[in-house]
């Protein structure tokens, strides 16, 4: 199989379909073949769907057939292990799910589904979205393909990992700190945390109900803007699901970005950031700016009790695994039981004074969001993390420069901005105003198109 | 309650107690600074000037889903 099959984008594949120059039972044989020689090494997959794959790619091949113009029609996708799918097991990447079979598909799986897409398998997780696996765990973490001996993020891990290593073309991940951004920033590739209440969580484990979010990965910003647009729009299956209008996300991205206003906040994003990030950064301000955009410093001070959105997370997490942690504790990674474990020991006081610290900072975001359209920011301070640290039990919580956008709900894009000397990927994130993800999106293609960095690949 | 903003180890092995939880007493020190952190810019802030939640009921028209 060519590697231009296997990196192909979306848009791609539907061309070459419709030419008739490929078949989607083609894709799909050779990346379950791709999967079979590279994934040992990865552990990308937790459960490869080879049947179901072929099935859904003969079904996109008679639709082709008949004239079907639907965009994701035979894209070869695969799901966080986290999205529930009907007859194939969740094990949420824990040993207390390991067999679990559900008998019903998350409302994201049932509408890529609807799309035409076709599914390959399932792809690791962190433990419940949050406590990377260690050595001996029953699921083996997945591994970086720039570097196999540092981590893909988390805790979209595998997702992250399968898209750089040209395993799938899209896949789903969840979102509650940064686990779209994060791998998305370590691998190299585009991740699109949308707004909260965009994209229905029902049918996804859950990590921490106000701040969960759920969305696309792919290898391209176009790719996401592709994937995005069917899992936007209201699901009575999520409380807190919007009816905010969905625009053409796909469309969107025709638009230049001169006169954009692009706000960069210098406090907090910046503080313990690697200097390699910063002139990257610094470097895709500076495109932007020959794009058009004007490109100007803002402030918002609230951002430095970011962290205080733990107690949130923390607390939310206990509330959901209570039972099962009490009933079954050895069935939790170490790590994960302790954290979790924090979470008991938030009292109701402090968790409302979080919630109160965050409304602050929503305030905040949403004044200096009236000046500009979008926000820029390093993704993450640093470059992808050694197991070696990750590994070390007194790692913790590093500060990231992610959460805030899950504690204002507004809608975040990572997308590749360099590389680092040891040769591992460097992001932008680039976050607007609630339901302004065509704006995101197209402010991010629109520096992707300028660049090239995307179209690097790993050595897999 | 300590008067500082860091969750001393005494007030942690308390919460503990209080929770009815189990953590080993070589882990304590990562769950405290886990907490620690997360802690300090709560307790550094003025609860009575902080913004609150409110509201916490909000009614708003809305399509029945059929």
């Amino acid at each position: 199989m060519s590697e231009a099959i296997a990196y192909a984008t979306i848009r791609e594949l539907g061309a070459r379909y419709r030419a008739r120059q490929l078949s989607p039972v083609e894709v799909t044989r050779a990346l379950l073949a791709r999967i079979e020689k590279l994934d040992p090494a990865l552990h990308a997959f937790v459960t490869l769907t080879a049947d179901r794959a072929l099935a859904d790619a003969r079904a996109a091949e008679d639709a082709l057939r008949r004239g079907d113009g639907r965009p994701l029609l035979g894209i070869p996708v695969a799901h966080k292990d986290i999205y529930l799918t009907r007859g194939i097991r969740t094990t949420g990447g824990s040993a207390l799910l390991a067999d679990w079979v559900p008998d019903e598909d998350a409302t994201c799986v049932r509408r890529w589904q609807a799309a035409g897409t076709i599914l390959l398998g399932k792809l690791i997780t962190h433990e419940f979205a949050l406590g990377i696996q260690f050595p001996g765990h029953r699921f083996p973490p997945a591994r970086n393909p720039w570097n196999r001996d540092h981590i893909p993020g988390g805790s979209s891990s595998g997702s992250g990992a399968a898209l750089a290593a040209g395993l799938v073309t899209g896949a789903t991940g969840s979102d509650t700190g940064g686990s779209i951004r994060g791998p998305a920033a370590f691998c190299g590739i585009a991740g699109l945390k949308p707004t909260y209440g965009r994209s229905s969580r029902a049918g996804v484990l859950t990590l921490s109900w106000t701040l969960d979010h759920t969305g696309p990965l792919a290898r391209t910003v176009e790719d996401c803007a592709y994937l995005m647009q069917p899992l936007a729009g209201h699901d009575p299956g999520d409380p807190a699901s919007s009816r905010a209008p969905v625009g053409d996300y796909v469309a969107a991205l025709s638009r230049d970005v001169r006169g954009l206003k692009v706000g960069v906040p210098r406090n907090y994003f910046f503080e313990g950031v690697d200097p390699e990030v910063e002139r990257a950064f610094e470097e895709a301000m500076a495109t932007l700016r020959r794009l058009g955009a004007e490109v100007r410093d803002v402030a918002i001070p609230s951002l430095a009790r970011t962290h205080s959105f733990l107690l949130i997370m923390l607390a939310e997490a206990y509330a959901y695994h209570e039972g099962d942690l009490r009933a079954h504790p050895e069935l939790y990674g170490d790590v994960l039981r302790e954290r979790l474990q924090a979470g008991a020991l938030v009292t109701g006081a402090e968790y409302v004074q979080a919630q109160r610290v965050r409304s602050e900072i929503c305030a905040e975001t949403a004044e200096v969001l009236r000046a500009v359209d979008v926000l820029a920011t390093p993704t993450t301070p640093k470059p992808a993390t050694p197991f070696a640290l990750a590994h070390d039990p007194e790692f913790g919580f590093p500060r990231s420069n992610m959460p805030p956008f899950n504690i204002t709900g507004l809608p975040a894009l990572a997308l590749p901005c360099g590389f680092s000397a040891s040769g591992l990927p460097l992001s932008l994130q680039l976050a607007g105003r609630p339901f302004e993800e065509a704006t995101v999106l197209r402010a991010g293609h629109a520096y992707e198109q300028a660049t090239t960095w995307h179209t690097r690949r790993p050595p897999v | 309650m300590s008067d500082g903003h860091e969750l001393t180890l005494p007030e942690l092995r308390e919460r503990i107690e209080v929770a009815g939880i189990t953590i080993a007493e070589n882990r304590l020190g990562m769950v405290r600074k886990l907490l620690s952190d997360a802690l300090v810019h709560v307790r550094a802030r003025d609860a009575r000037v902080l913004k609150t939640v409110e509201p916490a009921v909000r009614f708003a028209p809305e399509t029945r889903d059929e």
